[in-house]
C-alpha cells in the first residue's frame, strides 16, 4: 500500500515514518501544503495514496485544511467512497470538539499522541489496509 | 468521576456520555418496574441509548462494550419493530441492568487507566436466547417473525486514544550558563532538543532561541527556563540536561499540572509569534500546540473562539484569508446559544470558597479595627459605607453557597437501584417511597452521606423489613416500604430513611452489650433508648446471628457514623419495636462558614457554634455542688449540669476561680447538656472553620481554630467532644 505521512514536527515524522514504513511505501512531506500537492501528483500518476496520516498543527496548511482539500479533489474527480484514501489524523489535540470536527471533514480515524501503536495496528487491520 | 482527572478530552466526553446515558437506562428501568412493561417512549429511548453507547464505543475501541451494546440493541430493536406481546419484563430488566453493570465495571477500568479486558460473551449469550426467546413467542402467534434487520449501519470511524499519560508529571527546569557561554541560546536549544525525546510536552522561555541570536543574553542574564511534561523522573531528565555542554547550573523541580499551565500562559503571553513563521518555520508549530493546551483547559469556550481567531489571522495565510475567520465563528455562534451551564473544577469552587472565607475575616478585621476605636471619631459615613460592604460580603457567601448546593435527586435515585437489587436477592417485596428529593445539599455533603446513605437503605431491607411470609403471619401489609426523605431544618439538612419493619429489640442488644461487656457497672435500666441504639453504632456490633450478602457482619454502622460526624452530622436512631425504625441523619448545611460565640477564659479567645448554645447564666455559688473528687456540677431550675472550667481544663492561669464572677455557659449536644465555666462573653461573629495545623497533637474538646475580627487567633471548642 502507498502511504503519505504530513507531519512537521521531526520527531514524530521520524516515529510515523518507522512505524509505518513495515506496512507499504511512505512518502513524507513536512506541511498541509506539500501534503495536497503529494496528493494531487499521485492521483495525476494514477498511484493513489491508500492511507494518509495529517498532523492538525502544522504551518501553511494546517491537518482539518489539508484533509477538507482533499476531500474537496476527490469529489470533485468523482472519486467514488469506498476508493477515497483513508485518512488518519494524528495529533496532540484531543478535545472532542476537534476530534468530531476532523470527523465531519471526513477523517477515518484520529488518534492522539502520543500513538498507541496496537491500537493503530487494530485500525489498519479494520479498515482492510493490512 | 473520580479525583484522578483524565486529560484526554475524548475519553472524558465518552465516559460522561455513556455514563449518562447508563444512568437514564435505569431510571427508565426502574420507573417501569412496577408496570410491568416498556411503552413505546421507553423502548425508544433504551434504543437510542443503546445505539449511541455502541456508537461511541466503537469509535474508543472498546470491543466488548460495542458488542455487548449492539446486542441489546437488537433485542430493543425488535421489541420497537414488531411489538411483541407479553415478554417476560422481570427477566429483561434483569439483563438490562447487568449489562449497565458490566458498561459500569469497565468504565471504571478505563478510568483507571487499565485494559477493558471484561468478558460479556456469557451475557451476549443469554441475551442471544432472550431474543429467540420472544422472537419465538412472536412466531406462533402466526405471524412472520421479524428478519434480523441490523440497524441502520453508520460510517464506521475510530479514534485512536493516546498512550495512557495518566502518571505522568510535570516539572520546572531552571538552567543557568557561565557568564562567558558563547552562543547560549544554541546550548540552551540543545538541552530542549535531548529533552524533547522524553517529552510529552515541552515549553521554554526565552522561545525564540533559535531565530533570535539575542535571545542567548537574555539566556545569560535570566537563565533558560524549561516545562516539561513526561513520565520519566528528575534524575533521568537531569542526565539529559547534563549531557548538554556548557551548564552552569541546574534546577529541577516536580510541579502541578496547575503550575505548568501557569509556566505555559506567562510564557505564551509577550511571544509575538507573527514573525517567527517566516524565520522559522519548523519552530513555530512546537509553540502552537503548547498554546494549545492551556486553552483547552482553562479557557472558557467564548475566549477559546477568541484565540482561534487571533491565531488565525497571526498566522497569515495568504490563500484565503477571508474565508477562515468566518469559518471559525460560526460554531463559536453556536456553542453560545445552547451552553446555560458551565462545569467547573470543583478545586475552583473550593479555592473561591476559601478565599470568601478569608474575605469574611478581612472584613471583621476591618470593621472592629481598633483604629477606629479612637475617642470623638465622626464615623457615619464608614459605618454607612460599611454596613455596604457587609451586605455585599453576605450576599456573596449565600452566592457560592448556592453555586455548591445540589438536588439529592442523583443520590436518592441510586437508592432505587439498590432497593430493586436487594429486595430482589432477599425475596422481599419492598417499594421504596422518595420524600424531598429537590433538598439541596453542598457537593462536598453529597460525596460524604452516599456511602452512609447506602448502608442504612440496604439495612433496612435486610434486617429491617421481615420476609413475605413473616410479614403475612403478622397481618401487615404484605409490601414492605421504606421512605427515603430529605428536610431542611433550621440550618441543617435531615435525611431520614424509615421502614415498616420489624424494629429493633431493646432486649436483644442490651444482651449482645452486656456480653461484649459495654455497659460497664450502670445497670441496665439507667440506659435511655437513645444510648441502647447507639450501641449498634459501634464496630463489631450485630445481634444478627446470619451473616447475609449485604449485612450482618457488625461492621457497617461504625463506619456510617464515622462518615457522618466527618462532615458535622449526627445519626439519630428511633424505633418502635414491631413498627419499625427510623435512621435519620442530621447534617449542617455547609462545611465551612458557620455562626459562632465567642468568650473568654484568662486571655484566651474560644468560639463555640452558636446554635450548640443553650443559655448564658451567671450563677451563684449556692448553686455550685462539688463532689468529694473535685468534680463540679451547677444546679439550674432544678436541673443538674456537670460543670467544665475551662481555665482549669486547658491549664490557663490567671482565669477567674468564683463562680460568681464569670459567666456559665449551657451547651447542648445531641441532648445531653454540659456547662462550661468562662471569664466573659465576646460577641457573635460569622467563623470560617479552619483546621488545626498537622504539628500540633490532637487537643481535646478543640475542633479548630478560626480568626476573628481584631486578628487574634480563637479555638474552636467541639461540644461533643468535651461531653465524651
Amino acid at each position: 500500500m502507498r502511504i503519505l505521512i504530513a507531519e512537521d514536527d521531526f520527531a514524530s515524522r521520524k516515529f510515523m515514518l518507522k512505524f509505518l514504513s513495515k506496512y507499504g511505501e511512505c512518502d513524507v512531506t513536512v506541511d498541509g501544503m506539500e501534503a495536497v500537492d503529494a496528493f494531487l501528483m499521485a492521483l495525476d500518476a494514477d498511484m493513489p495514496y491508500d492511507l494518509v496520516c495529517l498532523d492538525i498543527m502544522m504551518p501553511t496548511l494546517d491537518g482539518y485544511q489539508a484533509l477538507k482539500a482533499i476531500r474537496d479533489i476527490e469529489e470533485s474527480r468523482n472519486i467514488p467512497e469506498d476508493e477515497q484514501s483513508k485518512i488518519i489524523m494524528t495529533t496532540a489535540l484531543n478535545e472532542g470538539a476537534n476530534v468530531n470536527k476532523a470527523f465531519e471533514l471526513g477523517c477515518v480515524a484520529y488518534a492522539g499522541k502520543p500513538i498507541d501503536q496496537v491500537k493503530f495496528e487494530k485500525v489498519l487491520r479494520n479498515l482492510g489496509l493490512i | 468521576m473520580g479525583d484522578d482527572m483524565i486529560t484526554d478530552g475524548m475519553l472524558d466526553m465518552f465516559i460522561f456520555e455513556t455514563e449518562q446515558g447508563l444512568e437514564n437506562l435505569e431510571n427508565i428501568c426502574l420507573e417501569s418496574k412496577d408496570v410491568g412493561e416498556f411503552d413505546d417512549d421507553h423502548v425508544n429511548e433504551i434504543f437510542r441509548i443503546m445505539h449511541t453507547i455502541k456508537g461511541a464505543s466503537a469509535v474508543m475501541m472498546y470491543q466488548n462494550i460495542t458488542t455487548l451494546s449492539h446486542k441489546l440493541e437488537d433485542v430493543f430493536y425488535f421489541i420497537r419493530e414488531s411489538k411483541p406481546e407479553k415478554i417476560p419484563h422481570a427477566e429483561l430488566l434483569d439483563y438490562i441492568f447487568e449489562v449497565s453493570d458490566f458498561i459500569t465495571g469497565e468504565l471504571e477500568k478505563i478510568k483507571e487507566g487499565s485494559e477493558t479486558d471484561g468478558n460479556a460473551d456469557d451475557l451476549i449469550e443469554q441475551l442471544d436466547k432472550y431474543l429467540k426467546k420472544i422472537q419465538g413467542g412472536k412466531a406462533k402467534a402466526g405471524e412472520k417473525p421479524a428478519a434480523p434487520a441490523p440497524a441502520p449501519q453508520e460510517k464506521q470511524r475510530y479514534y485512536i486514544a493516546p498512550v495512557a499519560s495518566d502518571d505522568s508529571k510535570f516539572y520546572l527546569i531552571y538552567i543557568t550558563y557561565a557568564n562567558d557561554t558563547d552562543m547560549a541560546n544554541i546550548k540552551a536549544y540543545i538541552a530542549v532538543n535531548a529533552l524533547k525525546g522524553i517529552a510529552e510536552d515541552i515549553l521554554f522561555t526565552p522561545s525564540d532561541i533559535i531565530s533570535n541570536p539575542d535571545s542567548a543574553n537574555v539566556v545569560l542574564e535570566f537563565g533558560f527556563r524549561i516545562a516539561l511534561q513526561t513520565v520519566e523522573d528528575a534524575n533521568h531528565i537531569m542526565e539529559l540536561v547534563n549531557a548538554s555542554a556548557g551548564i552552569e547550573n541546574v534546577e529541577i523541580h516536580e510541579c502541578t499540572s496547575d503550575d505548568f499551565i501557569a509556566f505555559c500562559m506567562e510564557a505564551q503571553s509577550p511571544v509575538s509569534s507573527a514573525g517567527e513563521v517566516l524565520t522559522a518555520p519548523v519552530e513555530q508549530p512546537t509553540i502552537l500546540v503548547k498554546d494549545q493546551k492551556p486553552q483547552a483547559i482553562a479557557l472558557t469556550n467564548e475566549e477559546e473562539a477568541q484565540k482561534s481567531n487571533e491565531k488565525a489571522s497571526e498566522e497569515k495565510q495568504p490563500e484565503k484569508p477571508a474565508s477562515k475567520p468566518a469559518a471559525k465563528k460560526k460554531p463559536a455562534a453556536k456553542k453560545g446559544e445552547t451552553q446555560s451551564f458551565i462545569s467547573v473544577n470543583i478545586k475552583k469552587m473550593d479555592l473561591l470558597m476559601d478565599l470568601i472565607g478569608e474575605l469574611v475575616i478581612a472584613e471583621a478585621v476591618v470593621l472592629q479595627n481598633p483604629d477606629l476605636k479612637v475617642p470623638g471619631l465622626d464615623l457615619t459615613n464608614f459605618q454607612k459605607s460599611a454596613a455596604q460592604l457587609s451586605k455585599i460580603t453576605s450576599e456573596l457567601q449565600d452566592a457560592i453557597m448556592a453555586m455548591r448546593m445540589m438536588p439529592l435527586k442523583n443520590t436518592f435515585q441510586k437508592m432505587n437501584r439498590i432497593v430493586y437489587d436487594t429486595s430482589k436477592k432477599l425475596g422481599k417485596d419492598i417499594e421504596l417511597e422518595v420524600i424531598g428529593e429537590d433538598t439541596e445539599v453542598d457537593k462536598n455533603i453529597i460525596e460524604h452521606i452516599s456511602d452512609p446513605l447506602m448502608h442504612l437503605i440496604r439495612n433496612s431491607v435486610d434486617h429491617g423489613i421481615e420476609s413475605n411470609e413473616k410479614r403475612a403471619e403478622l397481618g401487615k401489609l404484605e409490601k414492605g416500604k421504606i421512605t427515603l426523605e430529605a428536610k431542611n431544618e433550621g440550618g441543617q439538612v435531615w435525611i431520614s430513611v424509615s421502614d415498616n419493619g420489624k424494629g429493633l429489640r431493646k432486649a436483644d442488644i442490651l444482651e449482645k452489650a452486656k456480653a461484649n461487656g459495654l455497659l460497664g457497672n450502670r445497670s441496665e435500666k439507667d440506659f435511655t433508648e437513645k444510648e441502647i441504639f447507639n450501641f449498634i453504632t459501634l464496630p463489631g456490633f450485630s445481634t444478627k446471628k446470619q451473616v447475609t450478602e449485604y449485612s450482618g457482619r457488625g461492621v457497617g454502622m461504625d463506619v456510617v457514623v464515622k462518615n457522618i460526624q466527618d462532615v458535622g452530622g449526627v445519626l439519630d436512631i428511633e424505633s418502635e419495636e414491631g413498627a419499625g425504625s427510623t435512621m435519620t441523619m442530621k447534617i449542617p448545611l455547609t462545611l465551612a462558614i458557620s455562626d459562632g460565640m465567642i468568650f473568654s477564659v484568662s486571655g484566651t479567645s474560644f468560639v463555640t457554634a452558636t446554635n450548640s448554645v443553650k443559655e448564658f447564666i451567671r450563677v451563684s455559688s449556692k448553686q455550685l455542688i462539688v463532689e468529694p473528687d473535685g468534680e463540679e456540677y451547677v444546679m439550674i431550675r432544678e436541673e443538674c449540669y456537670p460543670l467544665i472550667r475551662l481555665n482549669r481544663y486547658y491549664h490557663l492561669k490567671n482565669g477567674k476561680e468564683n463562680i460568681e464572677e464569670g459567666i456559665v455557659i449551657i451547651l447542648s449536644h445531641e441532648e445531653r447538656q454540659i456547662a462550661i465555666f468562662a471569664d466573659e462573653l465576646i460577641g457573635e461573629q460569622e467563623i470560617v472553620v479552619k483546621p488545626i495545623p498537622a504539628y500540633i497533637k490532637k487537643v481535646k474538646g478543640i475542633s479548630g481554630c478560626t480568626q476573628l475580627g481584631d486578628g487574634s487567633i480563637s479555638l474552636i471548642l467541639d461540644t461533643g467532644d468535651l461531653l465524651k
